[in-house]
C-alpha cells in the first residue's frame, strides 16, 4: 500500500505561522561554541563577507551564521549551524551562533512540529554555499588561476596544484566585493566531515555555568515584576475585585485590570507574588461545564461512533467484519496532560509610544511579532523581539498569550516589565494535551490475519491554534495522525475522527496527536497477535509493505522498509525473541514492542524491557530504540532527543490533569508528578542514516513509549492497560 | 532590616523582607540569575544553592535563616566552569535545554564534597530531588561518575516507577 496523500499534508497546527513580517536583523544573547556570550552586533561592516542575512565571515576569520529557529533543548542552535559550516568548509570552532530577531531578514522564525531541520536544510546550505564560491572567487582571482582549480578545506581556499592557501578571514574583504552567485553548486553528501557525527551543544559552557539567557533572566535589573490573577475556572471573567490588601505588600507599585485577569506590579518578584496572593478575587463563573475528567472521558468514547470519514481503503469494513473469521475490539483513552516546562512561562516587555521591546523564551518569535503588532496598533518594524533560551517548551511556547500578557501590563502601567508565573500559573493555564479516546475494530481471517481494519478516534480541538470548527474535515489535515497514516496495510481500511469542542485551553503537546491514537493502535496489534498466537514483531512486519513506496513533493522513499528496518534492528538489539525469565527478584518480567512512521518521514521502532512487583509497582528497565530520520545531521543530537522523548512519554504514564467543574485540580510537581532520576529506564539508541529526509527528530521517539511499555507490561502480567493514567492497583497481584 | 551572609565568598548586606526566599534574593537583588526558579515548593530541584556546603532548594528558604552564613551558587562554583562536574557535563553533552542544570550540578557538588566516590544508590538519593522535563537523567548520572572518576555504569540503577 502506498499513501494516497502528500507527505506534508496542509496542517494548521504544523505551520499555522508562515506570515511575512518586517523589521531588523540584529540579536542578544549568542553564545559562542566556546561558550562566550557574544554582543549584539549588526552585519555590514565593509570588510566583511555577508552575501546574504544567514552568514558573515570578519576579517579575522569569524564566521556567524544566524539560528533562525528558537532553543528549547533540542538543539536547534548547534544543528542549524552545522548544516551551514558544513557547506561553508568552516573550522566549526571557529564559528558563532547567533540568534535570530523576527523580522524582513528572518520572517519565519517560528518553531514547532519537528519542522527546524527540514525547513532549514536547503536554505542554509544555498546560503552558505554561495559564501563560500565567492571566497573560492577571491582566492582564484588573488592567485590568476581558474577557479576550477581550487578547493576548500579547513576554513580556507587551498590550490593544491601550487599549494598555496588563503583563510577564510583574508578572502573575506575581497570576497565581499563580488557579486552574489544565484545558484552556487552544493557539495555532495560524499564529501561531508561534520554533518553526522557528534557535536556537542554550543550553549553548554554557558549552561553548566548558569551563564546562559532564559526568558526569566533577560529582564534588566530593576524591572518591575507583574504577577497576574487569573480566573480558576477555565472561561471565567473577573467579576469584582479589591487590591487594599495587596497595595499594603511592601514593594507593591500599582495593580491593574487586563485581559485575563488582575496584575499586581511590584519592584521585585517576591513582593508581586505576595501582592497577587493578597488580591481579593470574585469571578463570574460558568455553569455549562463538564464537572470532573470522568466525563470529559465518557464524552469522547461517547462520541467514537460519531466521527467523519478520514480514510477509507480497498474493500468495504462493514462487509468485511461481517464475513470475517472472528472479530476483536478494543477501546482505549489518555487523560489530558501538562507541559509543565521547568521555567515557568514569562516575559519582558517594555511598550512605549510608538515601539515595544520584548524579551522572551518563545516558540513563535514571528507569530509574536505580528500578534504585538495587532495589539499594539504599531507597525512591525518599531518591535523587536530578542530570544532567550527557552527553559522547555513541548508546545506550549507556541502560544502567545503570555507574551500578550506582558505587553497588556506594560502598556497600562506605562513601564517596562516582566510578567512572571508561578508553577502554580504555569499549570492551571497551560494549554493543555486533550484527552483522547480510540477504538480499534478489527476483523481476522482464519489464519488470523486482520483482514479488516477500523480506526475510530476521538479528540477535543486544540484551542491554541483557533476556534472549533464543526465542517473540520480531517482528511484536509492528515487526522487523526497515527490512524489516518497508518504504516500498516489492510485489505479494508476506515479511519474516523470524531472532533469536539475543547471546554478547556488546548494545545500542542510534544508529538501533538500521536501518542494516544499509537497508544490504541500499537497495543491493539498486540492484542491481535497474542489472540491468534502470532509474535507480535512478525505480525507487524507481515502487516508493513515492503518496500512501501511513498511519494511525495520532496521525492520518493520506501517507508515500509525504512519502518520494517527499524523494528527488525530495535527487535535484535533488544534480544527479542530470547525469552525473558518469568520473574526476577520476585518481579515480573516482560518485554514489549511498538513502531510508528512520524508524518511519513522519522521511523522509530521500540523495545521495552519492565519489571512488575506485587504492589503493582511498575519499572521501565530499559528501551532499546532504533530510529532512521534519513540524513543525520548532529548525531548526539538525534541520541538526546530519543532519550528526551522516551522520558517525555514514560512521565505521562501516571500522569493525569483533572478537572473539578472546569477547575485545574492540580497545581505543582507535588500532583503531577513528573519522571524524576531513578525513574529513567537505561535507553540503547540506534540510529540508522540515509540519504532521505533530513527529517526532524524532536517528537517522533514519543508516540511508541506508551505502548512498547503497556506490551510489555502485559507481557509481565497478562493485564491489559487500555486506559491511562496507570495505578499500581492495575498491577498488584 | 539588613541581613549580612557571604555570596560566592564575597560579603553581603541585603536590604530586604527577612521572609523573602534566597532564591529571590540571589536574582532579584545581587543578579545571579543562574539560580533558577521552578516550583517555589521546594519540589524540583531548579534552585539549588549551596549553605555551609549543603545543597538547599532557596525557594523554601527565607532569607534570615542565611544571616551570617556562606552562599555558593553555580556562578560561584569555580572559578571558570573548571569544576569536575562542569567539565563532566560538557563531556556527557548532558544538557538539552539546560534549564535544570545549574541546580542538579550544585546538587552533584554537594554529593561529591561529602562522598567523593559515590555509588550509584547515593547518586540516587542526592538526585531524586531534582527535575528534569528533557530526560537527560542519564547522562547526569554517567557526568557525575565520570566527574568522581569512579566506574560508570551505562544508565542510572534505578528504573523505579512510583510504587
Amino acid at each position: 500500500m502506498t499513501a494516497p496523500h502528500g507527505e506534508r499534508p496542509a496542517i494548521s497546527r504544523r505551520d499555522f505561522v508562515r506570515w511575512g513580517s518586517l523589521g531588523g536583523a540584529a540579536l542578544v544573547l549568542g553564545v559562542s561554541p566556546s561558550g562566550e556570550i557574544i554582543a549584539p552586533r549588526r552585519k555590514g561592516r565593509a570588510a566583511d563577507l555577508a552575501p546574504n542575512q544567514w552568514i558573515t565571515i570578519d576579517a579575522a576569520g569569524a564566521v556567524t551564521i544566524v539560528a533562525a529557529r528558537s532553543e528549547m533543548g533540542q538543539g536547534v542552535r548547534t544543528a542549524l549551524p552545522m548544516i551551514a559550516a558544513e557547506e561553508l568548509g568552516a573550522d566549526w570552532h571557529r564559528v558563532v551562533v547567533r540568534q535570530a530577531r523576527p523580522g524582513v531578514d528572518f520572517p519565519d522564525t517560528n518553531t514547532s512540529g519537528s519542522s527546524s531541520i527540514p525547513d532549514m536544510w536547503h536554505e542554509l546550505r544555498r546560503a552558505a554555499a554561495a559564501a563560500r564560491e565567492m571566497l573560492i572567487s577571491a582566492a582564484a582571482a588573488e592567485w590568476r588561476v581558474d577557479r576550477a582549480t581550487c578547493v576548500v578545506d579547513g576554513h580556507a581556499v587551498i590550490h593544491p596544484p601550487t599549494q598555496r592557501h588563503l583563510g577564510f578571514g583574508s578572502l573575506a574583504a575581497a570576497a565581499a566585493a563580488l557579486p552574489v552567485p544565484g545558484d552556487p553548486p552544493l557539495k555532495p553528501s560524499s564529501a561531508y566531515r561534520l554533518l553526522g557525527t557528534r557535536v556537542p551543544r554550543v550553549d553548554a559552557p554557558a549552561i553548566v555555568t548558569g551563564r546562559a539567557i532564559y526568558g526569566l533572566d533577560a529582564k534588566p535589573p530593576g524591572t518591575a515584576v507583574g504577577v497576574v490573577a487569573r480566573p480558576p475556572q477555565h472561561g471565567a471573567k473577573v467579576a469584582r475585585w479589591n487590591a487594599e490588601a495587596a497595595r499594603r505588600v511592601p514593594g507593591v507599585i500599582d495593580v491593574m485590570q487586563i485581559s485575563t485577569g488582575v496584575a499586581v506590579l511590584a519592584d521585585r518578584t517576591w513582593a508581586a507574588i505576595r501582592g497577587r496572593d493578597a488580591l481579593q478575587m470574585e469571578w463570574t463563573e460558568q455553569a455549562n461545564v463538564l464537572p470532573s475528567e470522568k466525563d470529559y472521558r465518557e464524552a469522547l468514547e461517547a462520541a467514537l461512533g460519531r466521527g467523519r470519514t478520514a480514510r477509507r481503503e480497498g474493500g468495504d469494513v462493514d462487509a468485511a467484519l461481517a464475513s470475517a473469521d472472528r472479530r476483536m475490539e478494543g477501546t482505549y483513552s489518555m487523560p489530558f496532560q501538562a507541559h509543565a516546562a521547568i521555567e515557568p512561562l514569562n516575559c519582558y516587555a517594555d511598550v512605549r509610544e510608538d515601539r515595544c521591546e520584548i524579551r522572551v523564551g518563545t516558540q513563535s518569535p514571528s507569530a509574536a511579532l505580528e500578534r504585538v503588532a495587532e495589539v499594539l496598533g504599531i507597525p512591525r518594524e518599531r518591535i523587536t523581539i530578542d530570544v532567550a533560551l527557552l527553559g522547555g517548551g513541548f508546545g506550549r511556547r507556541i502560544e502567545r498569550d503570555y507574551i500578550v500578557e506582558a505587553v497588556e501590563v506594560s502598556r497600562a502601567a506605562r513601564r517596562p516589565v516582566q510578567v512572571v508565573w508561578t508553577r502554580e500559573d504555569d499549570m492551571r493555564h497551560d494549554r493543555y494535551n486533550p484527552a483522547q479516546a480510540n477504538r480499534i475494530i478489527a476483523g481476522l481471517d482464519a489464519s488470523g490475519m486482520p483482514v479488516a481494519w477500523r480506526h475510530q478516534t476521538a479528540d477535543y480541538h486544540l484551542t491554541m491554534f483557533g476556534d472549533y470548527d464543526p465542517s473540520f474535515d480531517p482528511a484536509s489535515s492528515g487526522d487523526p495522525w497515527g490512524g489516518f497514516d497508518t504504516p500498516y496495510a489492510f485489505p479494508a481500511l476506515d479511519v474516523t475522527l470524531a472532533l469536539l469542542e475543547s471546554p478547556v485551553p488546548t494545545g500542542a503537546w510534544r508529538a501533538v496527536s500521536y501518542p494516544a491514537a499509537v497508544f490504541a493502535r500499537e497495543c491493539f496489534l498486540d492484542e491481535v497477535a497474542h489472540a491468534t498466537g502470532r509474535d507480535p514483531a512478525a505480525l507487524r512486519l507481515a502487516l508493513i509493505p515492503s518496500p512501501g513506496m511513498f511519494r511525495g513533493s520532496s521525492g520518493q522513499r520506501p517507508n515500509g522498509d525504512r519502518l520494517r528496518r527499524v523494528l527488525t534492528l530495535a527487535a535484535e538489539r533488544a534480544g527479542w525473541g530470547a525469552p525473558l525469565p518469568a520473574t526476577r527478584d520476585g518481579r515480573r518480567l516482560g518485554r514489549g514492542i511498538a513502531c510508528n512512521e512520524y508524518h511519513r518521514g522519522a521511523m522509530v521502532a521500540q523495545v521495552a524491557d519492565v519489571s512488575v512487583g506485587a504492589a503493582g509497582d511498575l519499572r521501565v528497565e530499559r528501551i532499546v530504540c532504533a530510529v532512521d530520520c534519513g540524513r543525520v545531521i548532529n548525531l548526539a543530537g538525534v541520541e538526546g532527543q530519543v532519550e528526551s522523548g522516551i522520558a517525555w512519554a514514560l512521565s505521562a504514564l501516571d500522569t493525569e490533569i483533572g478537572f473539578d467543574r472546569g477547575r485545574t485540580r492540580q497545581s505543582n510537581f507535588s500532583d503531577y508528578p513528573v519522571l524524576r532520576h531513578t525513574e529513567m529506564p537505561a535507553v540503547e539508541v540506534h540510529v540508522v542514516s540515509n540519504d532521505f529526509g533530513p527529517f526532524g527528530v524532536g517528537e517522533p521517539p514519543v508516540p511508541p513509549v506508551i505502548p512498547a511499555v503497556m506490551n510489555a507490561v502485559f507481557a509481565a502480567t497478562g493485564r491489559r492497560i487500555r486506559h491511562l493514567p496507570l495505578r499500581p492497583r492495575d498491577l498488584a497481584l | 532590616m539588613s541581613t549580612r551572609f557571604v555570596v560566592n565568598g564575597t560579603p553581603r548586606e541585603i536590604d530586604a523582607p527577612p521572609n523573602t526566599p534566597v532564591l529571590w534574593v540571589l536574582r532579584d537583588e545581587l543578579h545571579l540569575t543562574g539560580t533558577k526558579f521552578g516550583c517555589g515548593i521546594g519540589s524540583c530541584g531548579a534552585c539549588t544553592i549551596h549553605l555551609d556546603g549543603q545543597a538547599i532548594r532557596s525557594c523554601s528558604v527565607p532569607l534570615s535563616a542565611v544571616a551570617g552564613k556562606r552562599v555558593t551558587t553555580i556562578e560561584g562554583l569555580s572559578p571558570g566552569g573548571e569544576h569536575p562536574l562542569q567539565r563532566a557535563w560538557v563531556d556527557e553533552d548532558v544538557a538539552q535545554c539546560g534549564y535544570c542544570q545549574p541546580g542538579q550540578i550544585m546538587s552533584a557538588a554537594a554529593l561529591l564534597a561529602e562522598h567523593p566516590r559515590p555509588t550509584d544508590a547515593q547518586i540516587d538519593a542526592a538526585m531524586q530531588g531534582n527535575l528534569c522535563r528533557c530526560g537527560t537523567y542519564q547522562r547526569i548520572h554517567r557526568a557525575i561518575h565520570r566527574a568522581a572518576g569512579s566506574s560508570a555504569p551505562a544508565t542510572p540503577s534505578g528504573g523505579a516507577r512510583r510504587p
